[in-house]
């Protein structure tokens, strides 16, 4: 028990020195290397900032963001590399589904703007400062955030491709036509599972 | 002088020196290029969304398909991520043999890198060996899963089969042959004066920069960092293996090209040490039914060093028997949009597949 309390002295350190300064974060070690933090939406662009300039996180790996429908939000989760501590830092935040704005971060990482247009693409959400927030992968698409748990791909793709869906339905079966025009028997192998 | 009239040049999505699609679309000045912007959205194939709707075990074979050149460090994240979450553990011969697997990757990946990288240079002798020496590597995979190019190996639990008999005395004759092929490729490519002549000062990226830019991999190790994930944050048994991490100060294509030169000799050199000591015992650690097979409610961000640089996977879990989210995070991701937007600004254009592969742009890991 002990040696598990030393090996994570350092990410224990840090999280109480984080949660010391924001109070109202939740702080929580989640293993070697990897501390979790859970912030107020409106602290994220200062804590960012603070987390960079004072303890070296200067590595963006990546932001996500998770949308819990049945929970009526979505959930941005900035993900922070430190070249000096080794430490990913996970820091998350909440903000409501019917209201999807945001602050964007771009001015303190420039490839974060690449992430947020994802963002705005796939869920809708609008990251207020960053001014490139048009079409990214989806060019052309006029229907609802794809990313967003209660857009039915199914559905989706019935109203709109009703026509090709059909087409797929007489699709020939090529076994068979081969075995047919060849006049033999085709193999049991090759037969569909409730034939054989 | 006077200025030079502006004109808009596409160059793409179907273009030499990268695999996959995407397009650049450049505003140019004489041959100069004033502003790039990088295009995609050609090779969209919403696996995010494909995983959401399907089980744990049914969105391990999507995972591979993610990255064409190097499919292994996708299984291996997704698989890492899921027993993280649940917590299970993975025996040891397991680990050594996905090392030993994400390895003969890296290898094979290389062997692309070689062939786009000087093929963009005009010397197109070079795709013909290296993607030909490439294939004695996807021999060794299809021998060991089946799969040439797509492997669907490592899995949530260790991996899917043991290695076969006589597999790793296979796997080190191919290893003898790779670098008996070394002073032939060094020949062609390094020692090659045109090569090093379109490849030096070229692509430069700042080192005061690089780090803030989210740069990864080889090009962050050819601004003279030597940061490593298998180092900086030892996954499997990278901890018990001895290598080094080569870096260079140049920050430009050459500078890249060495890196990555060095870097396949440390590749040959670990896989040799992995097969002198792979531990005997089981592979697999059995996962229940995957058709209810469910992971509690939690996250994890897992991440390994491609050949590209880092590559990570976060994952989500709300309990149920299929991912809340599973979100790709690939090197091409920052490289080929905010930092090759960047660096084009001033470069030639016939210089722009160049830079493109030397940064590892791969679109298909943009899209997902």
């Amino acid at each position: 028990m002990n040696d598990i309390k030393q090996e994570l002295l350092a990410e224990q350190t840090f999280a109480d020195q984080i949660q010391k300064t924001f109070k109202t974060a939740g702080v929580r070690v989640i293993r070697k290397r990897r501390i979790e933090v859970v912030m107020r939406a409106d602290l994220i662009p200062p804590y960012l900032t603070h987390a960079k300039n004072q303890h070296n996180f200067e590595h963006l790996s990546h932001i996500s963001c998770v949308d819990w429908l049945e929970e009526g939000h979505f959930e941005l989760v900035y993900i922070l590399w430190s070249y000096t501590m080794e430490m990913q830092l996970i820091v998350k935040c909440r903000i409501p589904r019917h209201t999807p704005q945001f602050t964007s971060i771009q001015n303190i990482w420039e490839h974060a703007g690449t992430y947020e247009r994802e963002i705005h693409e796939m869920y809708g959400i609008t990251f207020a400062g960053n001014d490139n927030l048009g079409d990214f992968l989806l060019e052309d698409w006029e229907g609802p955030p794809p990313m967003r748990r209660d857009f039915d791909t199914v559905k989706y793709s019935e109203e709109n491709f009703k026509d090709r869906m059909d087409a797929r339905q007489d699709a020939q079966n090529v076994r068979e036509t081969i075995t047919k025009r060849s006049g033999e028997d085709m193999p049991d192998f090759a037969k569909p599972y409730s034939l054989r | 002088m006077t200025r030079e009239k502006e004109t808009t040049l596409y160059l793409g999505p179907q273009h030499p020196g990268i695999t996959g699609n995407m397009m650049v679309k450049l505003k140019v000045a004489g041959d100069e290029i004033v502003k790039a912007e990088t295009h995609v959205g050609y090779l969209h194939r919403a696996f995010e969304k494909l995983m959401e709707a399907r089980t744990w075990m049914q969105s391990f074979p999507i995972v591979c398909r993610i990255c064409v050149p190097e499919p292994d460090p996708n299984e291996e994240n997704f698989a890492r991520a899921v027993e993280e979450i649940e917590g299970r553990e993975v025996p040891e011969r397991a680990q050594y043999i996905r090392v030993l697997v994400l390895e003969l990757a890296r290898l094979a990946s290389f062997g692309l890198w070689f062939g786009g990288q000087s093929g963009s240079a005009g010397l197109y002798t070079m795709p013909q060996w290296t993607v030909g020496d490439r294939d004695y590597i996807l021999d060794l995979f299809e021998e060991l899963t089946g799969g040439r190019v797509y492997h669907m190996y490592i899995w949530p639990g260790g991996v899917r089969k043991d290695l076969p008999e006589g597999f790793t005395d296979r796997v080190l004759k191919t290893l003898d042959y790779l670098e008996s092929r070394l002073p032939a490729i060094d020949n062609l490519m390094f020692d090659n004066a045109v090569f090093q002549k379109r490849a030096q000062g070229v692509g430069y990226i700042d080192p005061k920069m690089a780090r803030e830019w989210g740069v990864v991999g080889p090009p962050l190790r050819a601004c003279g960092f030597k940061n490593d994930v298998r180092i900086d944050e030892p996954y499997e048994i990278y901890d018990k293996l001895n290598f080094e991490v080569p870096t260079e100060t140049g920050g430009d294509v050459w500078a890249r090209a060495l890196v990555r030169r060095r870097e396949y000799d440390q590749s040959i050199s670990i896989i040799r040490q992995v097969i002198e000591k792979m531990p005997g015992g089981e592979y697999y650690n059995k996962v229940p039914n995957p058709l209810t097979w469910t992971i509690p409610r939690g996250d994890a961000y897992v991440k390994t060093e491609s050949v590209r640089g880092e590559f990570g996977y976060y994952v989500v879990s709300d309990g149920s028997t299929k991912p809340r989210r599973v979100h790709v995070r690939g090197p091409a991701y920052v490289h080929a949009v905010s930092l090759l937007e960047r660096i084009l600004v001033g470069a030639n254009i016939a210089d722009v597949s160049f830079i493109m592969n030397s940064l590892g742009t791969c679109p298909p890991e943009i899209e997902r």
